[in-house]
Order: C-alpha cells, then structure tokens, then sequence
C-alpha cells in the first residue's frame, strides 16, 4: 500500500522492462508500456499495459510439476484525470488476469492544489473484484477489497518536500494461497486463512536537495493489520546529478514483519487458521539498489530531444533464505 | 501513565502548530527549480510501480491501492 497519488505526468510514452530471478530458480520477464497525454488543457489520459511472463519453477509449482510450469499475468488500465482550476480529478480502472486468477478494479482519486502550490492535498477509493481459482480444483472463490488513501504534499522551502499519508483496506472473502501448504498433523495441507482482513498504513516520505547537485530521499512505512501482522519499511537514497545529460544514484531499503497470529511453523490437532504463506511468517529483509539515467542533449539513437534511458539493479535478501535480482531497463520519450 | 498521556499529547500539539506555523511559509513559483528536479518528485517513474508490485508477492503488509496479482508461480 503506497498512500501517495498518482503522479500525472507529462506528455510521454514509457517502455520498461524488467527481468526478475530469484533463488529458488524462478524467472519473470515483464514488458511493460505506460502511454500519458494531455487531449485537451483539462483533460489528460493515462494508459498502461503490462505481461508478466513467468517461469515458475517455485516451490508451490515444483511439488505437482517437477519440470517447470509456465504462466503468464496481463494487466491493463485506464486513467483519465480532469482538470477543475487547482483540483484534479482522475477515474480510472485496471484489470489483471493470469492463470488461476483475476482482478478488476475501479478507482477514483482528487487532489487539490494549496497555499499556491506549496502544498497538495489528495484522497482516493478503491474497489476491486478477484477471483482465485483453486487448482487443480476448478472452483472459483471470490474477494473483495475496498481501499481508502489520503496524502498531504508539502513544499517547505526551495529545497524540501514531503509528503505524509495514511491509507486503509479492507479485504473480505476468500484469502487463502491456494498454491502453499503447511503441515497439520503430518499432512501437507492447503492453508485456511480468516475471510476478512483490515489493513492500516502510515507513511512519511522526504525529498531534500543538498549541496552539489546531490539529492536524499527517505520513506518510512509503518503498517499494521488485524491479522497481527506488523511491519515498519525504512529506504533511504542518493542521487547525484553527474553533469546535464547523466542522474546515478543508489538506495538500501530495510523491512521487518512480524508473523500473522496464527502462523505457526507446523501445526498439531485441530486449528481453525493455519498457513502456509511465506508472507505471514516472521521475516526481516534488505535490498540495496543502483540506478543510473541517460538523458542526451541531442536525443537518444533518434528519438526526440528528453528521450532518457533508465538502467536499475535491484539486490534482495531476506531472513527466510529467499534472495533476488531484478534489472529493469527504461526508455521515456516525450510527446508533443 | 497519566503523564505519558499527557506528553504524548503535548508533543503532537507543539508539532501539529509548528507543522502549521511553517506551512505559511510559501514557496514562490520562480523558487521552484529545485523541487521540480525529477530526483524531487515523488513516484516519478514507473520502476517504482514494478517494485511495489514484485513485493507485494513476497511481503505481508505490501499491496492495496489498485490491481492485484494472484501468484501462482511466482509465489
């Protein structure tokens, strides 16, 4: 949960893609195209399409497909954000679809203009409908989740922004991973999990430029739920300015959860709730990440002027022995 | 306990009016060179999205706000 609203950008057409592998021998490739342009002064319109193609060779999959499987994740969305003097407002909806599941959403947000811009105020909704299907059943379950965000973005001097946001879900319905099993009483069994699931988000972010043509960035997420899972996520970077056409930077990001209340490692007579989700288990985790943005003078290989190439590398380790890298390559290229 | 209250809530008083108190302080529009400069700009790439969505299939308390994935190769 990210309690920030979307940053409406400028004329542009975005390619990225991403090549995710991690330790257990699972391989993501995931193109991804974001298109965004103003149609009128009022008017602008966001479109997003994504593919996740994915090798999966993890341990849910390897138990019944010692070979490997394969599966594939569509995503598509629409924004559009209309403009009122200092206040915007943005409908849009995404959906996903992959095997075993899908989801559909619909959102709304506002943001208003404050203070002659120095400060920005913003709220959304959220509703989305997802649909696991059980496999290698072919019942379908289904869940819904209502989310609520509100941020505050404020200029403090010519050097200094930050934004504070809190952030509310509510998940009800089927919300059990139908691919991970745990133990209760010996038997390898498909966990159970509590149908309904509140969730609570702070955050705190900074941007401060420092001297040099150098850059800090500090985001803090405090999070809690009522499944007793608590987390709190510190990322803290650098970016630096290497002349007109080149941006490198770097950032380390720490995160620590603790344990759903009913996770236990195995489990013995008859629980109600039992898991076999990695993510309800207590973990602490670090990643530190490297990037770099080429933005020539004259363009780039032909494309117009502000055309920028984004390079990034991403090192994650966490205490329960997962580890992975992730490379994404960008190119942005303004409209007119 | 009673005094804990007390500061706690005197703490979040001082810094709610000194939130206030500098938030008059405007910054004017040909002083913003600086706070438009990309590496100042919250979620201004779309790498940032990507992140978010690949921790969300790895930790607990990630996702929310907008489309989900189920998972089933990755998780």
């Amino acid at each position: 949960m990210g309690a920030a609203a979307y940053n409406w950008a400028q004329n542009q057409l975005d390619f990225s893609f991403h090549a995710f592998q991690d330790s257990r021998g699972v391989t993501v490739l995931s193109p991804d195209a974001n298109f965004a342009k103003d149609f009128t002064d009022r008017t602008a319109v966001k479109v997003r399409f994504g593919v996740d193609a994915i090798s999966a060779a993890s341990d849910s999959c390897a138990r019944c497909h010692p070979d490997g499987a394969n599966n594939g994740r569509v995503v598509s969305s629409l924004n559009v954000t209309r403009k009122y003097g200092d206040t915007k407002l943005t409908l849009g909806g995404e959906f996903s679809r992959e095997n075993f599941y899908s989801a559909t959403t619909a959102l709304a947000s506002i943001a208003r203009d404050l203070n002659k811009s120095n400060t920005t105020v913003a709220g959304g909704f959220a509703y989305s409908f997802n649909q696991p299907q059980l496999h290698p059943d072919q019942i379908t379950e289904s869940q819904h989740s209502i989310d609520a965000y509100g941020s505050v973005t404020q200029s403090w001097t010519r050097k200094t922004v930050t934004q504070f946001g809190y952030e509310i879900n509510q998940i009800n319905g089927y919300q059990t991973s139908p691919f991970l099993r745990t133990s209760v009483n010996g038997v390898m069994t498909v966990g159970n999990s509590p149908d309904a699931r509140t969730r609570h988000a702070l955050s705190a972010r900074l941007r401060q430029a420092l001297p040099g043509d150098t850059f800090l960035d500090a985001d803090y997420r405090w999070y809690h739920d009522t499944w007793a899972v608590d987390s709190n996520t510190l990322s803290l970077g650098l970016s630096h300015h290497f002349g007109a056409s080149v941006v490198g930077g770097g950032a380390y990001r720490r995160y620590t959860q603790t344990a759903a209340y009913f996770y236990e490692p195995y489990y013995t007579g008859t629980p109600e709730y039992y898991t076999g989700d990695f993510r309800l288990f207590p973990f602490d985790s670090n990643s530190v990440t490297g990037r770099l943005e080429l933005t020539p003078k004259g363009g780039l290989m032909g494309m117009p002027a502000g055309t920028g190439l984004t390079l990034q590398y991403e090192r994650y380790k966490s205490t329960t022995g997962f580890e992975a890298g992730i490379f994404t390559g960008g190119v942005r290229i303004p409209l007119k | 306990m009673m005094v804990l209250k007390t500061r706690v809530v005197l703490a979040v008083a001082f810094a709610a009016a000194g939130l206030s108190a500098t938030a008059c302080a405007t910054v004017q529009p040909w002083q913003r060179g600086l706070l438009a400069d990309s590496c100042m700009v919250f979620d201004s790439n779309n790498t940032a999205a990507y992140m978010t969505h690949w921790q969300e299939s790895r930790e607990g308390s990630m996702g929310g706000f907008g489309v989900q994935g189920g998972g089933c190769g990755c998780k």
